[in-house]
């Protein structure tokens, strides 16, 4: 009952052409998502892991395998009701406002009618879009649109939030304002499944991650153990002269240990972009 | 029950707004309401007919033709807009039932097809007024009998026409439901208000039993599962009287309509419900 998303041995297949032949999509997958954790699910274009999280909320239907979402069978009102999902590119209504389009959606998703009004403020607010949140959403920017799409997800305050590419087209202010978001669940208790290209940003923001590879499962676990090397190990060191580098290495020889490489520690490309931009603009 | 129904009004209103912003929708309003206003001018053509029974079918026919063109391209532009934008995936993933989601859409566009028929019906009535009030004069200079209409007979007939592209709109909806594409979907919808159209054929020949089972069987079926769009086109009994309307046609042609509209809308919701988003 800790799982947040259980998967049991999920296989989809798709017939093709006129001839109905098979393309396996999904393979025998199995995954756990851990309650309060921030899962990332990761993989090349087409390898299955948009049709998992639409056979998830009960989109596509499964070949074979069980789902189940906060302890129920997925595909149920109730499963959805306490789940939020933003889908990747979304698109929604262009003649209603980001505020209207919220309250859609929270009626929709069986907010009380009286509380609706909070509800919408509230994730408004925590998608920081309630400046421009009586505009169409026709004259929104992309990151604008994923930040809205982030609202409509979130205005049922569900326990469990999917979000499918939510930075993909997102210039990385904005790819770390959705990060902001992310981290805001992760502090409210929720679980948050991310599908996403952006490693980096996986990298930083979740605990847990599985990568699938034509339509297989190859690995899945937490983020500091699958990434760490444990045989190898980071010296940073500050106002290092030759002579001190070749007493250290000596030290090192001494205890049969070997210095492989010496290097200059880099930030990230984004990391400088978001240094030079950030606050100066929304995305 | 009323958080179901909350979820489809609120499915319906945003339908409804969609559609009526569409090019589509105000194109053929003008096109059907300039048909209805220019029905004067071309009265000279009434072909022995009276004046007012050429402008009321002048109307009707505006009616029939925009307004079935508009049921079965708007509701499968409804219908697939939110396919192929994947609108439908934001809100099926919420708790909101595929029935729920199509009887939605129904109601929307259906609501948009009354506005049609509203502001056609409304502009016709005017214009048969004026007319009316003109042969009124005529008739009393001449001291003949004047020709009138009914305004409560053309209210039914609205009504009735209302119905009709209802019972169209649902069809289209039920073929939306596993139709692959807009196109597809548009020409078996249109098929279909064909067959709609000649469906009385199927009916006269259920009533003249054949040697082969079969084919009774097949014909039967036929008369059942198409509606006889024709039974909707009673305006000139109706708005201008030319032949008695038996109390109780209204009804039963609204009854039928009623439950065409209910068992496609049934029929689509089943058949959505196995589409894969």
């Amino acid at each position: 009952m800790n799982s947040a998303i259980s998967v049991r041995r999920l296989t989809k297949d798709f017939r093709v052409g006129l001839r109905g032949l098979k393309l396996r999509a999904v393979d025998d997958v199995s995954l756990e998502i851990p309650r309060g954790q921030v899962y990332g699910l990761l993989g090349p274009n087409g390898c299955g892991k948009s049709t998992t999280l639409k056979i998830v909320l009960g989109l596509v239907s499964a070949t074979a395998g069980e789902i189940t979402i906060l302890g129920c069978p997925s595909a149920t009102p109730e499963a959805r009701r306490r789940t939020g999902f933003l889908p990747e590119a979304p698109y929604f209504h262009k003649f209603l406002t980001g505020r209207e389009l919220v309250r859609y959606c929270a009626q929709l998703s069986g907010v009380a009618s009286a509380d609706v009004a909070s509800a919408v403020e509230d994730a408004l607010g925590l998608a920081a879009m309630t400046e421009a949140a009586d505009r169409p959403i026709g004259t929104y920017s992309k990151g604008m649109l994923q930040r809205i799409g982030f609202a409509q997800a979130v205005v049922h305050d569900p326990e469990l939030v999917i979000l499918d590419e939510p930075t993909a087209g997102v210039d990385p202010v904005g790819s770390a304002a959705i990060g902001r978001m992310i981290h805001a669940m992760r502090a409210k208790g929720k679980t948050v499944v991310l599908c996403s290209h952006l490693l980096g940003q996986v990298e930083q923001v979740c605990d847990r991650v599985a990568i699938m590879d034509r339509g297989k499962l190859v690995l899945e676990g937490r983020v500091e153990d699958v990434l760490s090397r444990r045989d190898r190990h980071v010296l940073t060191i500050e106002a290092m002269t030759p002579a001190a580098r070749e007493a250290a290495e000596a030290a090192l020889a001494a205890h049969g240990a070997k210095v492989t490489s010496v290097t200059h520690p880099r930030r990230s490309l984004e990391d400088l972009f978001r240094e030079l931009v950030t606050g100066s603009r929304d995305a | 029950m009323q958080a179901s129904l909350r979820r489809v009004s609120w499915i319906a209103r945003v339908t409804f707004l969609e559609a009526v912003r569409q090019r589509f929708f105000a194109f053929l309003l003008v096109l059907g309401a300039a048909m209805a206003l220019s029905s004067v001018s071309f009265r000279v053509f009434d072909f022995g007919h009276g004046e007012l029974k050429f402008i009321a079918d002048f109307g009707f026919g505006g009616m029939f033709l925009f307004g079935s063109v508009l049921a079965v391209v708007m509701t499968a532009q409804l219908f697939f807009s939110e396919m192929d934008n994947k609108t439908a995936l934001t809100l099926l993933a919420k708790p909101l039932g595929r029935g729920e989601f199509l009887l939605g859409k129904f109601v929307g566009a259906w609501a948009v097809l009354g506005v049609f028929v509203a502001v056609l019906s409304g502009l016709l009535g005017l214009v048969l007024w004026a007319r009316e009030q003109e042969l009124l004069l005529l008739a009393e200079q001449s001291g003949k009998v004047p020709a009138t209409f009914s305004a409560s007979g053309l209210a039914q007939f609205a009504l009735l026409q209302w119905l009709r592209l209802g019972v169209v709109a649902s069809i289209v909806l039920a073929i939306s439901a596993v139709a692959r594409t807009f196109l597809y979907a548009v020409v078996v919808g249109a098929m279909a208000v064909v067959a709609g159209q000649l469906q009385w054929i199927a009916q006269d020949a259920v009533l003249k039993p054949s040697d082969s089972a079969a084919y009774d069987a097949v014909l039967w079926l036929t008369s059942r599962v198409i509606p006889n769009l024709q039974q909707f086109n009673i305006g000139d009994a109706l708005v201008l009287g030319s032949t008695g309307v038996e109390g109780g046609v209204v009804f039963a042609v609204v009854l039928a309509g009623g439950a065409y509209m209910i068992a496609y809308v049934f029929l689509g919701a089943l058949l959505f419900k196995r589409r894969e988003i």
